[in-house]
């Protein structure tokens, strides 16, 4: 008797290192939410124009919802925040695989949304750690808020479809272990296999 | 033999809360330890130096265990003294990793930088430690408290000390002085801007 008392209090503390992470794995397969309308100016890179498959004239708005792809990653980022930095080798590993994936497969793409972040310092950090894909400023956090931020990074993973309405699919509080994984899991949850 | 069964399922049990507790877990330490005041009071004290004005000289320990003087970088750099209110609050855990990926600024302009908070140093030591590995001095104003800070000016009624910037030349002068609101970050191009208008 003594034995399975011993055996049951050793199960139940580490019961909490158990269920956490199960509810955190529950947060991030939560059900698909509408992604709301975001509004960004036409970069003037022409390269981030080509790249989120945009027409009009160099800053005007556009939706985030025009944006030329299957599956739209959302990355909210702050040039501040040490983790961001920490992050920003693995994220541009991650969009190197959704280059070359999106050449046969489903078109994956990304963005950064700078949290608090002026244009002067989301440039900053952008020539700091080379990023290729396109930043935009969120100064007033008006987005960060849209998405229902709550720290950064973020990871928002959306389906972005013709004639669907556009998907929040998954969403990634923090660093991602491994971004082929990674990239895998938005593929999966996106519903666009390859 | 029943025992060794129940052992066995028990031992996967926990060495699957284990790998999967691990796998999941959060990284996210730092902003699960930071305390948040609320919104406080934009401005609590008054400037108690002007530009144009010798900087007072201090000594204060730092983080890394030496003694740092103000005057010893007299006739060497400029210097830019950064106060920030406390650690382990919500803006000011992010406004020093800003400036750590930004060194190429100071650098650019011979300047050199000291964060200055009114924490003792072991608090500051784990607060920092957090952020990764800082690239300028983090000072303590600690003991007697404050006593630096309220030399500047910059000594909140509370005890912390204003979110607040010095830009002092080669000569020891105070060239530029911007007290923000404590609750908004000073944004990095204003710190460019006054590095770059430095003589």
């Amino acid at each position: 008797m003594r034995f399975i008392v011993l055996h049951l209090v050793l199960v139940a503390s580490f019961f909490p290192s158990l269920i956490v992470p199960l509810v955190q794995a529950a947060e991030k397969a939560a059900s698909s939410k509408p992604l709301p309308d975001i509004v960004l100016e036409i970069p003037e890179n022409p390269r981030h124009k080509e790249y989120l498959g945009l027409a009009g004239k160099n800053g005007t708005d556009f939706s985030i919802r025009d944006i030329d792809a299957d599956i739209l990653v959302i990355e909210l980022f702050s040039m501040y925040c040490p983790y961001c930095q920490k992050e920003a080798p693995a994220v541009n590993e991650l969009y190197a695989r959704m280059r070359e994936i999106s050449k046969n497969g489903p078109v994956v793409k990304i963005i950064g949304l700078g949290v608090a972040n002026s244009q002067f310092e989301i440039d900053h950090f952008r020539d700091t750690y080379k990023i290729a894909f396109p930043l935009f400023a969120d100064e007033d956090k008006k987005m960060f808020k849209a998405l229902a931020g709550e720290g950064t990074p973020t990871f928002i993973g959306c389906r972005l479809k013709d004639g669907e309405r556009p998907v929040i699919v998954l969403r990634q509080n923090g660093g991602f272990a491994s971004s082929a994984t990674f990239l895998q899991e938005l593929i999966d949850k996106g519903g666009a296999h390859q | 033999m029943r025992r060794k069964v129940f052992s066995t399922i028990i031992g996967c049990f926990l060495a699957i809360a284990v790998v999967v507790g691990n796998g999941l877990a959060t990284n996210d330490t730092l902003h699960d330890s930071i305390y948040n005041p609320g919104h406080l009071k934009p401005v609590d004290s008054s400037l108690n130096v002007a530009v144009g004005e010798p900087a007072p000289d201090f000594s204060l320990p730092s983080i890394a265990g030496r003694k740092i003087t103000l005057s010893q970088y007299r006739g060497k750099k400029k210097v830019v003294l950064s106060f920030v209110p406390a650690a382990w609050t919500p803006v000011c855990s992010d406004q020093w990793p800003g400036y750590n990926i930004s060194r190429k600024y100071f650098d650019d302009h011979n300047a050199i930088l000291i964060g200055i908070t009114v924490d003792n140093i072991p608090t500051l030591h784990a607060w920092v430690r957090q952020m990764g590995s800082l690239w300028f001095d983090v000072l303590s104003d600690f003991w007697p408290h404050g006593r630096v800070a309220d030399a500047y000016g910059v000594l909140r009624s509370d005890g912390t000390a204003e979110r607040a910037l010095f830009f002092i030349d080669t000569k020891g002068i105070i060239r530029d002085i911007v007290v923000s609101d404590i609750n908004v970050r000073p944004p990095l191009e204003t710190v460019v801007a006054k590095l770059a208008a430095m003589p």
